[in-house]
């Protein structure tokens, strides 16, 4: 694993200030996306982001360059104050997300998070890692924690 | 987690699927956007007025760092937005962006003026380049009168006549 790739400038690098109630407009979308049209239109939606949206990073991943998602992973964790951590090994990444602001931002402006509030979060993932030769697994660890795992397809 | 940073992006993929679908399902997604922004806004603009309008898109324009003109005076409320971060970050991107990304702004503020009684002129001007001047008047008459001066008017879902 080539530690120097951190260095390299992601496509989105975003500064100033956070305007974390957007997560509530995501938790409302994905509630009226999922009642009107239902879920699988839903994850659709989230593979074109995954796709499309960030597909200067899945284009690195293809090429085998996987920092670069860990450098995504830690300039918007960052941003948005969360606490986690990334752990990197010659086989894999792996961010552990102990408290997503994202999530309890969204639980202090409107009570009840979506159940498929996490899914924006494992559908991008899978679709960032489809067609490459890496896999990204999400596991829900709790409510407002997960593990990111990318690593090379057995 | 998609960003903060990065849900206009988000947005402008679900305008186009909700687009492809008919404009009713564009215009429910904008009033159920508009509901949810309810609960930020509603009590302070029925309470303060205009006042309490420009208090929330003064908060708006520093934490989503606008390049914004804002002027209050008795009649109205000015937003000219010099540079949108929305519209920005929606024309810098790798996915193709909704050609009408513009719309759901007055798609979701209209609504929510029209149930505390102002009148929104929302001119676009362009829908290709981040800027736009909306005015929030008191009276209806003035706001009928500045809408012949709008470039690109935007209307809203049920807008009042």
């Amino acid at each position: 694993m080539n530690k120097n790739n951190l260095d390299q400038k992601l496509r989105y690098n975003d500064g100033g200030n956070v305007h974390m109630d957007f997560h509530g407009a995501t938790n409302t979308t994905i509630k009226f996306i999922i009642d009107k049209y239902g879920i699988d239109t839903m994850n659709d939606i989230f593979k074109k982001v995954g796709n499309n949206v960030y597909k200067n990073i899945k284009d690195h991943i293809k090429k085998g360059n996987i920092e670069m998602l860990a450098k995504h992973w830690q300039h918007f964790f960052d941003r948005e104050n969360a606490d986690y951590n990334i752990s990197i090994n010659d086989e894999e990444i792996i961010l552990t997300v102990n408290r997503c602001t994202a999530y309890e931002h969204v639980r202090k402006l409107v009570g009840n998070v979506s159940p498929n509030f996490c899914d924006q979060t494992i559908k991008t993932n899978e679709a960032l890692a489809e067609d490459t030769p890496y896999e990204i697994k999400t596991e829900i660890l709790g409510e407002a924690a997960c593990r990111q795992t990318i690593r090379k397809r057995a | 987690m998609i960003p903060s940073d990065h849900f206009t992006r988000f947005y402008n993929e679900v305008f186009k699927f909700l687009e492809d679908q008919g404009e009713e399902h564009l215009e429910a997604y904008w009033l159920e956007i508009s509901k949810n922004q309810e609960k930020h806004t509603l009590e302070l603009f029925k309470e303060k007025g205009l006042k309490g309008m420009y208090e929330y898109w003064d908060h708006i324009r520093i934490e989503e760092n606008c390049d914004m003109d804002l002027k209050l005076d008795d009649e109205k409320l000015e937003l000219r937005m010099n540079v949108c971060p929305s519209l920005s970050k929606v024309l810098d991107n790798d996915a193709e962006p909704m050609k009408r990304y513009c719309d759901h702004c007055a798609g979701w503020i209209g609504p929510l003026i029209d149930k505390v009684d102002h009148h929104l002129v929302y001119d676009v001007i362009d829908r290709n380049k981040p800027q736009c001047v909306v005015k929030i008047f008191k009276d209806k008459e003035k706001a009928i009168e500045e809408e012949k001066n709008a470039k690109l008017l935007m209307g809203w879902p049920k807008k009042k006549k």
